[in-house]
């Protein structure tokens, strides 16, 4: 999508000379709309990142990271060492789950299923399902996996993965349907196969967006209290293992403890807060950059 | 030569050693030991019980009403039984009885009593141990106004949204020396299920039946008032509103420091939230068998009326020894030593006669 | 989330595939049949896991619509304690919340997707891409907990208690600004979602607007539009499916999301249409409840994720209908 600047300035002084005054009011509201869209998103945006940063720096040391969870609550001690641990396990055992199946059920839709029956089954219940509350989803997975093979990490990521799934679904559809047919033909006659075609033409010119899906659905996923809150457990100790024993979460370590009303437990909530934004974020801009560059890799 | 007839010294000691073993037989539910050094101790005295030898992981969940009591319990059993990790989820009763009725966890913490209805989810007996209790203080925040003084049908009033400013003739005919200024009074509630509701409105159906006609549960349908989430939230809501009144455990409360009012209890006696208050109206709650018992609206001059009991629940039989030491040793301190930690966190600990009966029903625990 | 907008799907599986198998030598077409079978797979397996969820959820309800019948939509008496459950009231919490959420949200983020990718200066490209990705780097609870301790309060000095003077007794702006105020409000919670789903809709309207091709911009600046009428003549038509589909997604959040609304609508089961009193909603009410709760009360809850699926089945087959609607008159023009 490029716009050179010299056609940018001649078309803006033929507009000038050509374009009534009402059109270009129009236009100029418009802008004026779209700019003024940014500063409001802006405004909670600082507001809400500011008040964590300044709750939650002061908890942040070295011991934050490398010690275990304290068991009392109300005063200060131990660190978020564990929680950091369990929410990067749980949500990346999500993501192994969510992503790939929801990527080839995507493609599924478009590419091959088109409006049969199964498709339009499958569309129909993953439109349902991006409306499902968290906590339904941590009860599914709680009546069907925790209850039989106790609480653990797995069990979080699955309610997880629950969550993404839709989400991952349905944005990488839309993403597929946007890629033209052009493409697709011209990669048909030069001998591709379908499943070729899918997966070096297709997928590739879809990326950008399909990125931006699975973005959303992990962000989703590592901020969400409800469906970790009986499936995981609540363990204070190092744990990377998602198959045996109680894990925390940061998530659910911001909950607990904002409603207890001592100090330490607040210090200690906006800190974890503050660690799980950073720890989105920073991932989500990695991502971004690898995305940047495969693409650039593809288009070159 | 020696004869072969024993000395009749010999028989009697011998006879006397038969019966002392048998007796030892019948009366221990001790099984084969299974290689722990000491046994866990049945009896009252937890100086028995040899917590260093006590090993693996004890989960637990429920109620959040005592979780600040169970942490700082937890806390100084890590020093005493370090290869012993005991976890406490806090989800709530409800849940932490489901978690425990599935055999997810080995114990459970709950304000209120499994309902008839629900004994299905427990595939084997299970047993009531009580630990501790807490006032549920009624917090007030009024400017001009230090001390409070309320009967129960004040409350429920207040509470049904009947009574709406401050300087109404009820709370002026309990308070007949203040001030009481015109305010509106905001009523601040819980948002989400509780236990402490749960007690509250209670006592609220106990003390003053004719004033509160709503059911009693974990979810009360109040008249409009202000929600929050957590005993925390309700403090919170309590003291950023000018003229408003909530019910917090004392915990909380003091930690938000909120005026307190002080209640009329079934004597007729204006009792404060006190842990004083509350231990006297333990001592004048009638124990069931089963030793759940009912501290709400207690007799006694000096009882605190809205007292709260909570219960640890666990099984009579653990498939294995090794779970059925940890939990006895566990509730075992709970019970002991655990108890003097009670007051540091505002929680008032068992009266003699409970805490015996308590240790009494932790030596039924057994294999099976 | 609206299902192909058009009748036929973007790529036709008829005519490419034809021209595939004719060009191809029929070696290679096994990679074909085990491809399809993978994709066919997985979507079956999503079918399973979502219909898995469907029927346990509602399983685990039956107790509580057994108990009360078709009582459970239509009654508004909400009473465990009781044996009441009635979620009319939580259902118009619902759907109120995620209306305010979309109306506020809607604007905005079209506004921001169109800005990053028609007027924006390159340089800020990337920097509002990253803007989007904070705001949903934030989680759930995080909102929830900044809107219960510091917007709510601002928002009911500041803008409720003057909304509610000034407009309160109007005819009709009354009917939403009148009655009383507090700063946990269906409006509050509507602000927060709204803050929320932003992030999703912006992105992904973001990387819809920017697959609308060259060409069709070109064309309409050939013709002499400002960049507004060129928004409108070839961007918005183009990308009107996927923004639907972004906003779609953005509505199924705003409608179950659980523990941000729960902590600022104020837990107050009431239908009315004063925007600034409390209210409750049906994912709030669950996550409020839940933990506590046992027999038929769990059941109960349990149920709401029911009558959510049902919600979203409703929403989504009006949205069709109403895409569809506009699709038709605009494809007969």
């Amino acid at each position: 999508m490029s716009e050179p600047s010299v056609v940018d300035e001649s078309h803006r002084l033929l507009l000038e000379a050509t374009t009534s005054r009402g059109r270009r009011v129009r236009n100029k509201l418009a802008t004026v709309w779209m700019v003024g869209a940014l500063v409001v998103a802006l405004i909670p945006l600082a507001w809400v990142v500011g008040y964590v940063l300044i709750k939650g720096i002061s908890s942040l040391d070295a011991a934050w990271f490398t010690e275990e969870l304290t068991a009392t609550t109300r005063r200060a001690g131990g660190g978020m060492g564990p929680a950091i641990v369990g929410t990067l396990v749980i949500t990346a055992g999500a993501t192994i789950m969510a992503v790939p199946l929801g990527i080839l059920g995507a493609i599924y839709l478009n590419e091959y299923g088109g409006n049969g029956v199964l498709a339009r089954v499958i569309r129909f219940m993953s439109d349902v399902m991006t409306g499902v509350p968290s906590i339904v989803m941590g009860l599914f997975i709680y009546t069907v996996y925790t209850v039989n093979f106790g609480q653990n990490g797995f069990g979080g990521s699955l309610a997880l993965a629950c969550l993404m799934l839709p989400i991952v679904i349905r944005s990488t559809e839309e993403m597929l349907k946007l890629v033209p047919d052009e493409l697709r033909q011209g990669s048909y006659a030069l001998g591709n196969r379908k499943w070729r075609t899918i997966i070096s033409v297709v997928l590739p010119a879809a990326f950008g967006g399909i990125m931006s899906g699975v973005m959303l659905a992990i962000a989703r996923a590592a901020g969400e209290t409800a469906p970790l809150i009986f499936t995981i457990g609540a363990a204070r100790a190092f744990n990377a293992n998602l198959f045996e024993g109680q894990m925390t979460a940061l998530s659910t370590q911001i909950f607990s403890n904002a409603r207890v009303p001592f100090p330490a437990a607040q210090d200690r909530a906006w800190g974890a807060a503050l660690t799980l934004v950073a720890i989105v974020f920073l991932f989500t801009v990695a991502a971004r950059i690898v995305s940047a560059r495969v693409a650039r890799r593809h288009n070159a | 030569m020696r004869s072969t007839k024993r000395h009749p010294l010999v028989w009697l000691v011998a006879l006397l050693a038969a019966v002392g073993l048998l007796g030892a037989a019948c009366g221990s539910d001790d099984d084969s030991s299974s290689g722990s050094s000491t046994p866990p101790g049945t009896s009252a005295s937890g100086g028995e019980i040899d917590y260093e030898a006590l090993s693996g992981t004890l989960s637990g969940s429920g109620a959040t009403f005592p979780s600040a009591f169970y942490e700082e319990a937890i806390a100084e059993f890590q020093d005493v039984a370090s290869d012993l990790e005991v976890l406490y989820n806090a989800v709530g009763s409800g849940q932490g009885k489901k978690d425990l009725g599935s055999q997810i966890t080995q114990w459970a913490g709950s304000d209120s009593l499994v309902a008839e209805k629900d004994m299905g989810m427990f595939t084997r007996p299970f047993l009531y141990i009580p630990t501790v209790a807490a006032p549920i203080t009624i917090s007030f925040n009024v400017s001009g106004l230090d001390e409070l003084d309320l009967s129960p049908d004040t409350v429920a009033g207040i509470f049904m949204g009947e009574i709406t400013t401050w300087d109404a003739p009820e709370i002026e005919a309990d308070n007949p020396d203040a001030d009481l200024p015109s305010t509106a009074i905001t009523v601040a509630v819980r948002s989400d299920g509780s236990g402490t509701t749960n007690n509250f409105s209670k006592y609220l159906k106990a003390a003053s039946p004719s004033v509160f006609t709503l059911e009693a549960g974990d979810t009360v349908a109040w008249p409009k008032a202000q929600a929050g989430n957590g005993n925390s939230g309700v403090a919170q809501i309590v003291s950023q509103t000018d003229g408003a009144i909530g019910y917090v455990d004392l915990s909380d409360a003091n930690a938000t420091d909120l005026d307190q009012a002080s209640i009329k209890n079934k004597d007729g006696e204006f009792v404060a939230p006190t842990l004083e208050g509350a231990t006297a109206a333990l001592e004048g709650a009638e124990v069931k068998a089963d030793l759940t018992y009912n501290p709400l609206n207690a007799a006694g001059e000096s009882a605190y009326p809205i007292t709260a009991p909570t219960y640890v629940l666990v099984y009579t039989t653990y498939s294995d020894q090794a779970t059925v030491d940890n939990v006895t040793g566990w509730l075992t301190y709970l019970l002991t030593d655990a108890q003097d930690l009670a007051e540091g966190v505002d929680f008032a600990k068992l009266p003699t006669t409970l805490q015996e009966k308590a240790m009494a029903q932790v030596a039924k625990i057994t294999v099976g | 989330m609206v299902a192909p907008l058009t009748d036929e799907p973007k790529s036709p599986t008829g005519r490419s595939e034809d021209m595939a198998s004719a060009m191809s030598s029929g070696r290679g077409g096994r990679g074909d049949t085990v491809f399809r079978a993978v994709a066919a797979g997985a979507g079956l397996l999503v079918l399973v896991v979502l219909a898995l969820i469907a029927v346990s959820t509602t399983r685990e309800a039956w107790p509580a619509f057994q108990e009360e019948g078709i009582g459970f939509l239509t009654s508004t008496s909400w009473d465990p304690a009781a044996g009441e459950f009635g979620a009319l009231a939580f259902i118009y919490g619902t759907v109120l919340v995620s209306i305010i959420a979309l109306v506020l949200s809607v604007p905005v983020s079209l506004g921001i997707a169109l800005y990053a990718n028609e007027a924006a200066p390159k340089r800020l490209r990337k920097p509002i891409v990253y803007v989007l990705d904070l705001l949903a780097a934030i989680p759930s609870v995080v909102y929830g907990l900044w809107g219960v301790l510091v917007l709510a309060a601002v928002l009911n000095d500041q803008v409720y208690v003057r909304f509610n003077d000034w407009f309160g007794s109007w005819p009709v702006l009354g009917w939403f600004f009148g009655g009383s105020t507090g700063p946990r409000s269906f409006m509050t919670a509507g602000i927060i979602l709204a803050i929320m789903i932003t992030p999703i809709i912006t992105s992904l309207s973001r990387e819809v607007i920017a697959t609308v091709p060259s060409a069709q911009r070109e064309a309409a600046y050939g013709m002499g539009a400002t960049r507004w009428e060129m928004i409108r003549a070839s961007v918005l038509p183009w990308a009107r499916g996927g923004i639907v589909g972004s906003v779609m997604l953005g509505l199924g959040r705003a409608m179950g999301e659980t523990i941000a609304v729960a902590l600022v609508i104020g837990s107050f089961p009431q239908i009315t249409t004063h925007l600034f009193e409390q209210g409750d909603a049906l994912a709030a009410v669950v996550a409020n409840q839940f933990g506590e709760s046992s027999g038929t009360h769990r059941a109960a809850l349990v149920g709401m994720g029911v009558v959510l699926f049902l919600l979203t089945i409703l929403v989504n087959v009006s949205a069709r209908a109403i895409v569809g609607h506009f699709d038709r008159r605009s494809k007969g023009a």
